[in-house]
């Protein structure tokens, strides 16, 4: 068995699993937002069970549309808090942060823990060793139910990546890469582990951002091994070398369609966004601010800066983040959504341009059907910020930092 | 609702890629549950779908239908603007099950090639046989778990969940 599968077959109390096997698993945690939640809600009272099955292991984070940006929105908020009054579970109403951050800060599941999500993107906590499965919300109903899921044994391949990044290129990249050479569809129903030697040199925020993008290519999950432990038989290895991935681009429109950064041919934008929970932590903000830093957004760009979390948005007003944004030009908004999924708070209309450390820019992602959303990291949003196009980092803002000079 | 092992119907073809935003897009997702219908593919090229669409309609769509989100309004607003079927080549994992757990049939058949908007099919949902209509001719597609078909014979999963839990 491979680590996913040793895992597996302890959530579902058997002795071993394979690919393939019907089997039903104990879940440690069930999390849903304004989103999915108020329709896990609704699926979970016509089940007509008068309690879930574990209080503690249900939380609810109110995060795609906070504030609320329209009445509609505001009733799917008082639905969760009347439920979590009632059942007595966990809701995160102060704008804590988008969920897969809040989960990681104060629900950080133990390895090999399983995780349902009714939020695809639920697959961040794989950055951690957690089992975490993206749903529906009555599959989630379910589970808030039940305390199990009905799952089939994926099948599972191994990406090994080994060596180092160049100066400029960052976990951001290595997941558009990663999508941009498998597809959107490449791992679709089946469980890929992270492995190789790059996995040392990430921070647990690269490999949230890595994680956070599984779905993107499909994976039922997305996992980084234990490297304490063989990672066991899988389908098939992938090996990659990281010097050779490139400072990447996903253009319009789907994240599938990855380009060099510098073979983009000089494109005008109109809007930045350097957050959410991909690239929403306090080390994206950090190479954002570094960059941001006495220079000035250009003129007909709109800046935005979401911090993921409100810890984080607290740990950027203490290390001055904020004031370098402000007089760059940027705006900071609560953590949350915001304009990621095209609900508020930053929206494009017909022929604008966006620059987005977000995950996802299918056609109207952000806004109108025609405005368009190219993915890159944190780094190259900001130096694009300034140019006022799309640009390869270091043609704003030489790249050659401390750490940069020190590989030289 | 009762289940139908066959399902006749017009097709509209969609073509590969029918991402969630495209279904159901992001500006309608707070809408109450009884409008969810008026958004279905709204972000699509076929932005009037809702209004077009009859009772008992079938998409028929390549590869990676319902990639993306886990926004379950996306086959509900499918379902309830009257969709009765959604063939595709291929599915993204939560669409595939969350159409399932809402008594939305899927079948995966690789068809999207052999059909055009309008003409009419019947498929067999227990026999993943797809017949076109006006040819006569019939297309094989991937026949589905049994634990899925118990699911839509029950109408979705909170049907089967309640049946699990003795629910009467």
């Amino acid at each position: 068995m491979n680590q996913i599968e040793r895992y597996l077959a302890i959530a579902a109390g058997k002795e071993e699993v394979h690919a393939g096997d019907d089997i039903t698993v104990n879940v440690d945690l069930a999390i849903a937002h304004d989103i999915t939640g108020p329709m896990a809600v609704e699926q979970f009272k016509k089940i007509g069970i008068g309690h879930v099955f574990d209080a503690k292991k249900v939380v609810f984070v109110l995060d795609h549309i906070m504030p609320a940006a329209t009445v509609e929105a505001k009733v799917l908020h008082n639905v969760l808090r009347e439920f979590s009054l009632e059942y007595g579970v966990k809701l995160y109403d102060k704008g804590e942060g988008v969920i897969h951050q809040v989960i990681a800060e104060k629900h950080r599941l133990k390895r090999g823990s399983i995780l349902i999500g009714a939020d695809s993107h639920t697959c961040t906590a794989g950055a951690y060793g957690a089992l975490a499965i993206p749903v529906g919300a009555t599959e989630l109903a379910a589970t808030m139910a039940t305390g199990t899921i009905d799952l089939e044994v994926p099948e599972v391949c191994e990406i090994r990546i080994d060596g180092k990044l160049q100066p400029g290129v960052y976990a951001k990249d290595v997941i558009l890469h990663l999508i941009g050479y498998f597809g959107t569809a490449g791992f679709t129903d089946q469980g890929v582990i992270y492995t190789g030697s790059l996995m040392d040199q990430l921070t647990m925020d690269d490999k949230m951002t890595i994680s956070n993008m599984g779905i993107e290519m499909g994976t039922m999950i997305s996992y980084f091994a234990d490297p304490d432990q063989p990672v066991g038989t899988v389908k098939e290895v992938y090996p990659f070398q990281a010097e050779a991935i490139p400072a990447s681009v996903a253009c319009p429109p789907n994240p599938g369609i990855v380009v060099r950064a510098s073979d983009l041919s000089s494109t005008k934008i109109s809007q930045v966004v350097i957050g959410s929970c991909t690239n929403g932590r306090l080390s994206d903000m950090l190479v954002a601010a570094e960059v941001l830093k006495g220079r000035k957004v250009a003129a007909g760009v709109t800046l935005l800066i979401i911090p993921a979390s409100v810890d984080i948005a607290q740990q950027m007003e203490d290390q001055g983040l904020n004031r370098i944004f402000r007089e760059a030009g940027g705006m900071i908004t609560s953590p949350g959504c915001g304009p990621c999924f095209g609900a508020h708070m930053g929206l494009l209309a017909a022929g604008d341009v966006a620059v987005s450390t977000t995950n996802r820019n299918f056609p109207g992602r952000m806004g109108h059907r025609d405005g368009k959303v190219y993915l890159a990291s944190p780094r190259l949003a900001a130096e694009s910020a300034i140019a006022g196009t799309i640009v390869t980092p270091g043609m704003v803002v030489p790249l050659g930092g401390l750490a940069d000079e020190l590989e030289k | 609702m009762s289940w139908k092992s066959k399902i006749h119907g017009r097709v509209w073809n969609l073509g590969s890629n029918i991402d969630t935003d495209q279904i159901f897009p992001g500006y309608a997702m707070a809408a109450p549950a009884d409008k969810f219908k008026e958004y279905a593919l709204a972000g699509s090229e076929i932005p009037d779908f809702a209004r077009k669409v009859q009772a008992g309609d079938v998409i028929v769509a390549g590869e990676n239908f319902g990639c993306g989100s886990s926004r379950e309004q996306a086959p509900v607003a499918l379902k309830e603007a009257g969709v009765g079927l959604v063939i595709a080549k291929s599915f993204a994992r939560i669409f595939r099950r969350n159409a399932i757990n809402i008594g939305l049939p899927v079948l995966v058949c690789d068809m999207e090639l052999q059909v055009e908007n309008g003409q009419e099919i019947e498929a067999d949902l227990v026999s993943a046989e797809v017949t076109i209509c006006a040819s006569g001719g019939k297309i094989s597609g991937t026949i589905l778990a049994s634990s899925v078909l118990e699911t839509l014979e029950a109408g979705g999963l909170i049907a089967k969940v309640r049946n699990q839990l003795k629910i009467l």
